[in-house]
């Protein structure tokens, strides 16, 4: 031992333990930064180290599972499990905020409109086949409240009117067929009345037609047209669509208007239906009372033949 | 066909039964099909009825061809029962036709394909368009009609692949006996 202490090899142990000492308190003194000879034995070892670290981890993890698959199963399992209940409910939650989102427009329309009563939001089954009027099916039908005749529209405007009415499902005919009639007026003037039918030219670009309007008229492009509620048939003041074109009828005695309609008939996802309004009520009323005069007036022929 | 035994009756009831299921398949999809988007498309169960009637006897084709229209009635939003008659008349024609007159070749049935679809899309357009004299009607001629004609007889090719493979496969084939054979020629 003296001999090892008294010893050259002693003395460079010590020198190099000192050295060690050295570059440790260099080290310190760095502040977090390393030394470049660090620096460059990590640059050099990094790949070898990236590899044997992935290999060990492979390993570790391997024997890890092995040894406990069963907690780790039933773990998954249960995440599996969370992982279903979480989406449900998101599920839920996105059908929720689109109804929200649904009954919020419907609480505009509803206060713009505060006398019609209006369905539940009616989806958008499909369009009927090859129609070049792009009538359509709604999931709504008469166990709703729904009849033939009654107005359909969106948010945006009017879109139609159902024609065929089952017990859960109904057929819409837009505003771009050339079988539906449309009172309606001009919203700027107030004062230009006219028919807004469609025509097979207008269909095929998404477009109707305003007619009947009078030769002096004061409508201008880009006026909205809405329903004038005069014909009992829609109630009043649902935008129809914005003039885009102007001009005179074949016949010389009337002008025209082309119509972009307010709603985007060919992508409808959800309508509105309007199942009663003030003047419908009036109407049916009226109907009613025609009808009993004339059984009376019938009825009197027979007893006075 | 001669059916001999048991086991011979049971494969055949069995093949039957998958074949029209598979048909009655064919005519849903055709119809989920027709009712889906909004865009033009093939009035794909005119040749489904076709394709069947080709192959069976009468009375099945004329049913299949009623039920086919009435799902043609719903999908275009037709007056309900209007394409049923038109498909009965024209899946019993079809079966008639291939079994006095002509043989079970493609030339044959798409060459009749085209006839019938064609009528049945001319009438389509008759009734529902030219007849209420719209201005400007033949547009729809030129733009619908003739187009979703054109989309049907593409179509109708695919269409009797598919009822090839399935006759192939599930139609039961006839088996004669020696005594039968001498007796027919």
């Amino acid at each position: 031992m003296r001999e090892f202490l008294k010893s050259i090899r002693f003395k460079i142990l010590l020198a190099f333990i000192a050295f060690l000492m050295g570059i440790m308190i260099y080290a310190v003194t760095r502040g977090g930064y390393s030394l470049s000879s660090v620096s460059f034995i990590n640059t050099i070892t990094k790949p070898f180290r990236f590899i044997t670290n992935a290999v060990s981890m492979k390993i570790e993890n391997t024997a890890d599972s092995v040894n406990n698959s069963i907690s780790y199963y039933e773990e998954n399992k249960l995440l599996k499990q969370k992982i279903g209940e979480l989406n449900k409910q998101l599920t839920e939650y996105e059908d929720l905020k689109e109804e929200v989102k649904e009954l919020r427009k419907l609480v505009v329309i509803k206060e713009e409109h505060p006398d019609n009563v209006f369905s539940q939001s009616a989806e958008v089954l499909g369009y009927v086949a090859n129609d070049p009027f792009k009538g359509f099916t709604i999931d709504r039908g008469y166990a709703d409240g729904i009849k033939p005749y009654c107005p359909v529209i969106t948010p945006e405007g009017l879109v139609g009117i159902t024609i065929e009415v089952s017990q859960f499902t109904s057929t819409v005919r837009t505003i771009l067929s050339p079988d539906l009639s449309v009172a309606t007026v001009c919203s700027a003037t107030n004062s230009d009345f006219g028919i807004v039918e469609g025509t097979v030219i207008t269909a095929e670009n998404n477009m109707t037609k305003l007619t009947h309007l009078t030769m002096n008229h004061e409508v201008k492009k880009g006026d909205l047209i809405v329903t004038s509620g005069s014909s009992g048939l829609f109630p009043k003041d649902y935008a129809v669509g914005t003039v885009t074109e102007i001009g005179v009828e074949a016949n010389g005695l009337s002008a025209y208007a082309e119509i972009k309609p307010s709603v985007d008939i060919s992508r409808l996802s959800s309508v509105f239906v309007i199942i009663n309004f003030d003047k419908k009520k009036d109407i049916n009323t009226k109907r009613e009372e025609e009808k009993k005069a004339a059984m009376e007036a019938i009825n009197e022929d027979k007893d006075n033949p | 066909m001669r059916i001999k035994t048991t086991r011979e009756k049971r494969i055949f009831y069995f093949k039957t039964a998958l074949r029209w299921t598979l048909y009655y398949v064919i005519i849903l999809m055709s119809f989920v099909i027709m009712t889906t988007g909004s865009w033009k498309k093939p009035v794909l169960l005119v040749p489904v009825a076709l394709c069947i009637a080709i192959n069976n006897d009468i009375m099945a084709s004329a049913y299949t061809g009623a039920f086919c229209g009435f799902l043609i009635d719903i999908a275009c939003g037709r007056l309900i029962g209007y394409n049923a008659v038109i498909l009965t008349i024209f899946s019993a024609a079809m079966t008639l036709i291939f079994e006095l007159y002509l043989r079970r070749k493609f030339i044959n049935y798409i060459v009749l394909t085209a006839i019938m679809t064609f009528l049945q899309c001319f009438l389509d357009f008759q009734f529902f368009y030219k007849l209420w004299d719209y201005e400007n009607v033949n547009n729809i001629f030129r733009n619908v009609t003739l187009k979703v004609w054109i989309y049907t007889m593409i179509s109708s090719v695919i269409l009797y692949v598919i009822f090839r493979i399935i006759n192939n496969l599930l139609m039961p084939k006839e088996h004669l006996t020696i005594e039968e054979v001498i007796r027919n020629n």
